[in-house]
């Protein structure tokens, strides 16, 4: 499909010609951050930068209501509790304006865990098939980008509808999907095909800018590896204060726990973000826990998202490199470094002091 | 006749438990918006428990114990009065009007004392009227994603 | 000699004692710093000081058990922390060796990113940092660009009552004279609004809330962490939904939790992903103890801290009379 091509002034144009019809979400500017919120008057999206937390909640609510329950007791014989239960799968047609190719990305990594041959989560795929990407290509790289090491680039199509990348006076838009052609017709856009090569230059300029690639493809075999080397998970754990703003703002992070709120005769279930990085992840009904120690959790992320996930789904990598767990960690642990450092030094010695 | 507000009141067991029912033995005529929970004393009070019940919709809380030096439990009530104190002078930052909780002392044979702190507790509340919850209109400022589920939960 | 020469040969010396030394060494770039967790000689060199060290190295010291014997680097304000958990006796006086440290002020990254945001700049591609000589100079995206401290300084540092560390085993450099005042302005200010205004303004602050926990888990004084009641079902104090009196609710377990004890490093502030200025509510408890119990808290190491105790006759409180 021949590429677009939209005015800068013509922009917000577009996104309210899209909210016409649907929810569009775009990255706006909150005290010092920039988090993603729906389009209205008087809402102005930054598109100059990377928002700090994900359109990841478009998709995968923070908590999500699955069923309501009601409790009812039969009045002739009160010893009879009979239970209503009201299912509640919903989606609005939405479109994520402004996000970059990490974010789309991240949905393909869930994917093949929510909306698989074994597995179809209704939940998901309501909110999946009803959500667009349009996203932004970068042309700068920030220091703490790396989505080319997960095979990833600043101007990834893959898991958007709609990429445009940013050229003299505006930007060019090109359809990168079959729900993406729909979004394009728009009168606001004009033929774009003369623009085509400037708009590459930029996307080569923006990967070239980020330099060299560290292959990880050895991690996998050696995170394995390194899975009794408790001295060294203890050694990269040492900074971690065991929070959850990596996890939460990671776009490929997919952990989820089910909780029952319950108020008198009714309640409702519902599934909230949950974190591998807190205690109680993996904490058993009996009181054991297996991952007793943050070295334990971080060894589990890590190793997830580098080994376990690959190894499961053809070499893929459960990072889309967006970088925000090293820039938004509060003592800075850098994913990149203990990746390196689990395939660059050898397995130590057991148990240290 | 105004509406009834909804106010919660903490009441040590051996002094003010008492006190409320010495106004009540002694047929002493009191607002009725005033729901009573018991506790063995003013000292087992955490403060968030008073920050739970403004937060979760009640217009006002009150909390009573045993006098200072008079405290069933010796210094229960000493400690109580430091935290309580620190609450009642914190809540301004939360946008939430001092006047909403008071915590008195009264003891077990103050009847009327009690029908005062109770009547005296109630009109202050209608006067600040029903209290504004920091989640109101959260469904319509909610983002689609993290959908706010403040709304009950549908009968 | 200079600051940080000195400080590395004090390490140097007290290392083969200790079973590590927690200092600070070059983060993921040149603008950041990060936690350094000395255990041999070797790691020494790796140690930095300058303005971009903001981390409160305190809150490792209830990680590692009461049986390891652990340095720590603390400037003035992280020092207090230290005395707090030593006050609360959380941490064993014999298991901690303290380095303490001169400070002028460290950097507020949030003011950065908003000097280099005017500019028109990004503070997530700046390519090298120099500080020293009262300024930050940067080179991004091609350009140079100097920011002087008193520009990207941290709010805490204007109103900095302690420079030098309060109690130390060791000290590298001179002591910084002079003590700013502090009138807990910030807290007058926010309290100039009406009240509904003031909670408008928490919900819109709270809204962005993820409950990464990241205040809670950078507070040196939040010991509980893996226990806390925010994540407990049992007692169920905060249910899993992210609602905003949820997200509300917590600030309010850890603000109460702290008061009398939180010593306003500010942490908690720094560590949030989504610049929540959660401090504010510190302060205002911190304004409050001061008020009435004049109380300072990690000051000095023998008193005890104010919610923990009590006077049969207190100096500030009203009795209430009804």
């Amino acid at each position: 499909m021949a590429a677009k091509f939209l005015a800068t002034d013509k922009l917000t144009e577009w996104i309210a010609e899209l909210s016409a019809s649907r929810q569009v979400l775009v990255p706006v500017k909150e005290q010092g951050a920039v988090v993603f919120r729906p389009y209205g008057k008087g809402v102005t999206p930054v598109l100059d930068r990377q928002a700090n937390v994900p359109p990841k909640g478009s998709i995968f609510p923070a908590s999500q209501r699955l069923m309501t329950f009601t409790y009812t007791k039969n009045p002739e014989d009160l010893g009879q509790v009979a239970v209503e239960v009201h299912e509640t799968v919903e989606a609005e047609p939405t479109v994520v304006f402004g996000g970059r190719p990490c974010d789309a990305r991240g949905f393909t990594v869930f994917d093949r865990v929510y909306d698989c041959k074994k597995v179809q989560d209704p939940y998901y795929k309501a909110r999946r098939e009803n959500t667009l990407f349009v996203t932004l290509a970068c042309a700068d790289p920030e220091n703490a980008c790396f989505c080319h090491w997960v095979g990833s680039s600043p101007s990834d199509p893959d898991g958007s509808d709609v990429l445009m990348t940013p050229i003299e006076g505006g930007f060019l838009v090109e359809d990168v999907s079959k729900r993406g052609k729909a979004l394009v017709a728009s009168k606001l856009l004009t033929d774009g095909s003369k623009r085509a090569k400037e708009a590459q230059a930029v996307k080569d300029a923006a990967q070239a800018a980020l330099g060299e690639a560290w292959s990880p493809e050895k991690a996998p075999a050696k995170l394995l590896e390194k899975f009794d080397d408790m001295g060294f998970w203890e050694d990269v754990s040492a900074k971690c204060i065991s929070c959850g703003a990596c996890t939460y703002l990671c776009p490929t992070c997919y952990c989820f726990n089910v909780t029952d709120e319950r108020k008198g005769m009714r309640g409702e279930r519902i599934r909230t973000w949950d974190n591998c990085m807190s205690f109680q992840f993996t904490m058993e009904a009996s009181g054991h826990n297996p991952r007793p120690t943050k070295a334990h959790r971080l060894k589990n992320r890590v190793g997830h998202k580098f080994s376990y996930y690959p190894d499961i789904h053809g070499g893929v990598f459960a990072c889309c490199g967006c970088g925000r767990c090293i820039k938004l960690c509060p003592v800075s642990v850098d994913i990149r470094e203990i990746v390196r450092l689990s395939v660059e030094r050898p397995v130590s010695k057991p148990e240290k002091k | 006749m105004d509406k009834e507000m909804r106010i919660v009141g903490f009441l040590c067991n051996w002094c003010s438990y008492g006190g409320a029912d010495t106004a009540g033995v002694g047929r002493f005529l009191q607002p009725t918006d005033l729901r009573i929970i018991r506790l063995p004393c003013s000292g087992r009070i955490d403060p968030l428990f008073v920050l739970k019940t403004l937060i979760g919709g009640a217009d006002g809380v009150l909390v009573s114990g045993c006098h200072p030096r008079d405290c069933h439990y010796s210094e229960g009530n000493y400690y109580a009065r430091r935290r309580l104190e620190v609450l009642k002078r914190f809540l301004p930052v939360i946008g939430i009007d001092q006047g909403r909780f008071e915590y008195t002392w009264v003891s077990a044979s103050e009847g009327q004392r009690w029908q005062h702190v109770v009547t005296t507790f109630t009109n202050q509340i209608h006067a600040l009227g029903p209290i504004q919850r920091i989640g109101k209109d959260a469904q319509a400022r909610a983002c689609a994603f993290g959908r706010t589920l403040e709304v009950d939960i549908p009968a | 000699m200079p600051v940080l020469d000195e400080l590395k040969a004090q390490i140097a010396r007290r290392l083969p004692e200790l079973d590590m030394v927690i200092g600070w060494g070059h983060g993921y770039d040149s603008l950041h710093r990060t936690p350094l967790f000395i255990e041999n000689e070797a790691d020494i060199d790796k140690l930095v000081f300058d303005p971009l060290c903001v981390h409160n190295l305190a809150t490792y010291l209830t990680r590692h058990g009461n049986a390891k014997k652990i340095g720590v680097v603390v400037k003035g304000c992280d020092s207090r922390s230290v005395v707090e958990l030593l006050q609360e006796k959380l941490v064993s006086r014999d298991n901690v060796v303290i380095f303490g440290l001169p400070c002028e002020g460290v950097a507020d990254l949030g003011k950065v990113k908003r000097a280099l945001t005017d500019l028109g700049l990004d503070i997530g591609r700046v390519r090298e940092t120099a500080t020293g000589g009262g300024k930050l100079t940067l080179t991004v995206s091609g350009k140079e660009v100097v920011l002087p401290m008193s520009e990207v300084m941290a709010d805490k540092c204007g109103r900095c009552r302690y420079h030098n560390a309060v109690l130390h085993d060791e000290f590298a450099g001179t002591p910084v004279e002079g003590q700013a005042k502090d009138a807990y302005a910030d807290v007058a200010s926010f309290e100039s609004q009406t009240l509904e205004e003031r909670m408008e303004f928490w919900r819109e602050q709270m809204e962005r809330c993820v409950r990464c926990y990241a205040c809670r888990n950078a507070c040196p004084l939040c010991v509980c962490r893996d226990y806390c009641i925010a994540q407990s079902r049992d007692p169920g104090w905060v249910s899993q939904r992210d609602g905003l009196e949820e997200k509300f609710f917590f600030q309010m377990i850890h603000a109460m939790h702290l008061a009398g004890r939180c010593t306003e490093c500010g942490e908690c502030e720094r560590a949030c992903p989504v610049d929540i200025p959660l401090l504010l509510l510190k302060r205002k408890l911190g304004k409050e103890i001061k008020d009435l119990f004049d109380y300072s808290a990690g000051t000095e190491l023998e008193i005890k801290p104010p919610l923990l105790a009590f006077k049969v006759e207190e100096d500030n409180i009203n009795e209430r009379g009804w």
